[in-house]
């Protein structure tokens, strides 16, 4: 059993920290896990996405990258490299997308429209039902996110379920080395976020 | 020990454990961060092996030749690009051979990730005759490179070690010592011109006849080794298909298997020279054959001859019948398509009869295509996020500068070339700035330059460079225009790192970033030691003189070079030497947007204020360049507050 993450948004808003406190979990929960994240440009505003995939069987030698079509979950940190990165989901697949833009000034100027949350989810919505928009997120966005998600991982995977508020937390004191208390106070805002979420379903 | 790291990493680690004494290479995407687990490796530990950022592939290779002549073990890490650059090195010293193990780390870029042309170093490998391994993940990756050094010392020969972006940027769990074994060798080195010079045709026609026994020898080696695998769960029932994986795909045809019919699958991670005992073992076997490897038809060129050789008379699916592209990174729809294929064509003689019928492939063509409609449909839109300069990146003016002065000469931007080169300073071809005509390879923005001079462009032509971009590959170019006398303006961004890759120290850096006994090289006085008379030097933050600096350099003739000289803002900012960030008086904006157009710095947005819409800065991001502030005509701009 293979499960693909797929996490999508721009240089600095902690891509890759995120993968990474997912990704210590799984190996905390004695499982295989692999991550690739792509950040040539994240210095300079760029695209930035990370991968993981996370396996049951410590013994499968399975490759990093995940294929279009094949992410389970995709959380988008950022409305316009969501919708970028819709064909890496899966048919039925989950997305739990942040409602957040960052418009680069080229649009602003020639003032071309951004996609607005109603256009998203039309989008994501011919793909799966399964979609999750999170209004208002609170800084910083990638743990906020990750409460969230967490939250909502029994009504998604079961494969997931290592993932829970505690064993996160956890690895937010190992991995977090700045600002930890923010970082926890703003994952449980997260997690609380999410019940909300889950609650409205 | 376990530890979660990255191919990159794990190469390092696998170099470590085999004794290495000496590392060299030149930072590029996706390669870099083997050689920068090895400097910090050597900054942080005693003993250590001797680690340095060389000034180019070139320098790198022979650096490390050197110390392997000795009989020391050595590596030397690069990306694909910068194997061209070491070409002219590598085919010779292929010819010499090696006593210490000599090892080339190169990273591949199928699906140019990284952005530079796909080169298949495979391809390379067969030129240079040298042994190439190709790790399929991170763990292959650090039992691969401490296998490399064996090879290497067995055959004497330089052993090239491949992996592509997909294994060198990919993060798993890697068993290893991470310990480094120092082997504690004597240097020596005997002089042995048939060796280790050209000197006379019969030398070098008698040095290149080694070189093909040795390659011989390493087959050997690899198959003694069982370094390529032929797996299927049930190997005794020919199915008369076959597939075939180079490297990196080895994982995800794996992956694919499991969901399909049992087909033998030979798993190739030495993949020049052929192993051609398995090869054959697998022939054998079979009477369709699928070859999956990304970019170049490398491997099924080689088994497609040898199956020739053999008056093997099965079909074989691969690139060179059309079926698979030779372009960009294979993902699960390429694979499968190619297995379709293989079972396709020949599906009665597939089963035994008494056999329980093996499930239908779950996957099927319908999906393949499914797929393809999926994605033809989505995404509708694409959001492009340019890449730009960093908030406080002093590229950002010495662009706006020169904007600035071409237009205040009268200039038309559409006549003045400006030739771009690697790095950073390459996004000055991004908007607002549209500056950068050309991007070619590492200093060639100077040599472009004088082609179009030479070629007759009568408008001045300008090229940018780096300051790492043009110590290692632009001096050699600069020489060669003084000395010819061809003129144009040359702008070197010097901001005293290497960013583009992750700022790494370069020979321009301050000594106190260096480390110990090192020694900082000044830009300026190297292009005066060139014979450079023509020479000024601005702050780019200093808008007024800089432009004024640009638009008198741009009427000279000559070859004159402006050294545009600020710290890179990433590295300042780290230190937490920041001393002041800007801010927008909300009631002096009347949302002009100039400072949005100029800069087109990521820090800037727009926001409301009552009842209208104003720019604001986002202070977290803001390093307190001042660039904005002149651009802002109501100065509703200011400095001053401390973060
Ligand atoms: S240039 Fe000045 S007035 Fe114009 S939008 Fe920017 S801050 Fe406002
Ligand atoms: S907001 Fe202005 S001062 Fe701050 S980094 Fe950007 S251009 Fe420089």
């Amino acid at each position: 059993m293979l499960t693909n993450i797929f996490i999508s948004g721009l240089g600095g808003q902690g891509v890759v920290t995120l993968a990474n406190l997912i990704a210590q979990c799984a190996s905390e929960h004695g499982l295989k896990v692999s991550v690739f994240n792509s950040r040539g440009m994240a210095q300079r505003g760029g695209r930035v996405t990370s991968e993981i995939r996370i396996s049951d069987n410590k013994n499968f030698i399975y490759g990093a990258r995940i294929s279009s079509g094949q992410a389970d979950i995709l959380l988008g940190m950022e409305i316009g490299e969501s919708i970028n990165s819709i064909s890496y989901l899966k048919e039925l697949g989950t997305a739990v997308i942040l409602d957040y833009s960052f418009i680069p000034s080229e649009m602003i100027l020639k003032k071309e429209a951004y996609p607005s949350q109603k256009e998203t989810s039309e989008l994501f919505l011919k793909k799966t039902k399964n979609l999750f928009f999170v209004d208002n997120p609170v800084s910083p966005y990638n743990i906020f996110l990750l409460g969230v998600f967490v939250l909502l991982i029994p009504l998604i995977d079961k494969e997931l379920t290592f993932l829970t508020q505690s064993e996160v937390e956890k690895s937010i004191l190992t991995i977090i080395k700045r600002e930890t208390e923010l970082s926890l106070k703003t994952f449980r805002q997260g997690y609380e976020y999410g019940a909300k979420l889950a609650e409205s379903l | 020990m376990k530890k979660m790291i990255i191919g990159n990493q794990a190469v390092a680690y696998g170099a470590l454990s085999a004794g290495i004494d000496i590392a060299t290479g030149y930072p590029g995407t996706p390669s870099s961060e083997a050689l920068t687990e090895l400097f910090n490796f050597s900054q942080k530990n005693d003993p250590s092996p001797y680690v340095e950022w060389s000034v180019n592939e070139k320098v790198a290779f022979e650096v490390a030749t050197g110390a392997a002549w000795t009989g020391k073990r050595a590596i030397t890490t690069m990306k694909m690009s910068g194997c061209n650059v070491a070409s002219d090195s590598i085919l010779s010293v292929a010819y010499s051979g090696t006593r210490g193990g000599l090892v080339i780390y190169i990273a591949d870029d199928p699906g140019a990730e990284a952005g530079m042309p796909e080169q298949d170093t495979r391809l390379f490998a067969l030129q240079a005759g040298l042994p190439l391994l190709e790790a399929s993940t991170p763990q292959s990756a650090y039992k691969l490179t401490r296998f490399s050094f064996e090879l290497s010392e067995k055959t004497e020969l330089p052993v090239i070690l491949r992996l592509v972006t997909s294994v060198s940027h990919a993060q798993e769990m890697v068993e290893g010592d991470y310990s480094y074994n120092r082997l504690d060798r004597e240097a020596s080195f005997e002089r042995d011109i048939f060796k280790y010079t050209k000197a006379g045709s019969a030398i070098c026609v008698g040095q290149h006849e080694t070189l093909l026994l040795r390659l011989k020898q390493a087959e050997r080696i690899v198959a003694d080794r069982r370094i390529n695998r032929l797996n299927c769960r049930n190997c005794s029932d020919s199915t008369g298909f076959s597939v075939v994986s180079s490297g990196s795909l080895i994982p995800y045809v794996n992956e694919e298997l499991m969901n399909f019919e049992d087909v033998p699958h030979l798993a190739l991670e030495s993949i020049y020279p052929l192993d051609e005992n398995i090869v054959i073992k697998m022939l054998k076997k079979s009477e369709r054959v699928l070859i999956l490897e990304e970019l170049e038809p490398v491997v099924e060129i080689m088994i497609r001859s040898l199956a020739n050789k053999l008056g093997w008379c099965g079909t074989i699916l691969g690139k060179m019948d059309g079926l698979l592209p030779r372009t960009g990174k294979y993902e699960r729809e390429v694979i499968l398509k190619g297995l379709e294929a293989l079972v396709r064509g020949n599906r009665k003689r597939k089963k035994h009869e008494n056999e329980p019928i093996v499930e239908t492939p779950s996957i099927g063509f319908s999906e393949i295509t499914g797929n393809k409609q999926n994605r033809n449909d989505l995404p509708p839109v694409s959001i492009k996020h340019p890449i730009t300069f960093c908030a406080g990146c002093p590229h950002r003016g010495t662009f706006m500068a020169l904007v600035r002065a071409i237009k205040r000469n009268r200039m038309d931007r559409n006549k003045i070339i400006v030739t771009g080169d690697i790095g950073c300073t390459i996004l000055g071809m991004n908007p607002p700035f549209n500056s950068c005509w050309t991007e070619v390879s590492m200093g060639s923005s100077i040599g472009l330059a004088q082609g179009f001079v030479r070629g007759g462009i009568r408008e001045p032509v300008v090229a940018t460079i780096g300051d790492s971009t043009f110590f290692h590959a632009g001096m050699p170019p600069l020489i060669n225009a003084v000395q010819h006398r061809t003129g144009f303006l040359l702008i070197i961004m010097d901001n005293g790192w290497t960013c583009m890759t992750g700022f790494q120290p370069n020979p321009g850096t301050e000594e106190r970033f260096q480390g110990a006994n090192t020694r900082q090289v000044d830009i300026s006085r190297l292009v005066q030691a060139m014979g450079i008379d023509d020479l000024q030097v601005i702050n780019p933050f200093d808008q007024e003189h800089s432009e004024e600096v640009l638009s008198q350099a741009l009427l000279a003739r000559g070859v004159r070079v402006v050294i545009a000289r600020k710290e890179c803002a990433i590295t300042v900012a780290r230190r937490g030497e920041v001393e002041s960030v800007c801010v927008v008086d909300p009631e002096l904006c009347n949302f002009c947007k100039r400072c949005l157009r100029e800069t087109g710095c990521q820090a800037l947005f727009v926001s409301d204020y009552e009842d209208r819409e104003i720019v604001k800065i986002d202070t977290d991001q803001c390093n307190g360049c001042t660039l904005c502030i002149t651009s802002c005509p109501t100065d509703a701009i200011s400095t001053g507050k401390i973060k």
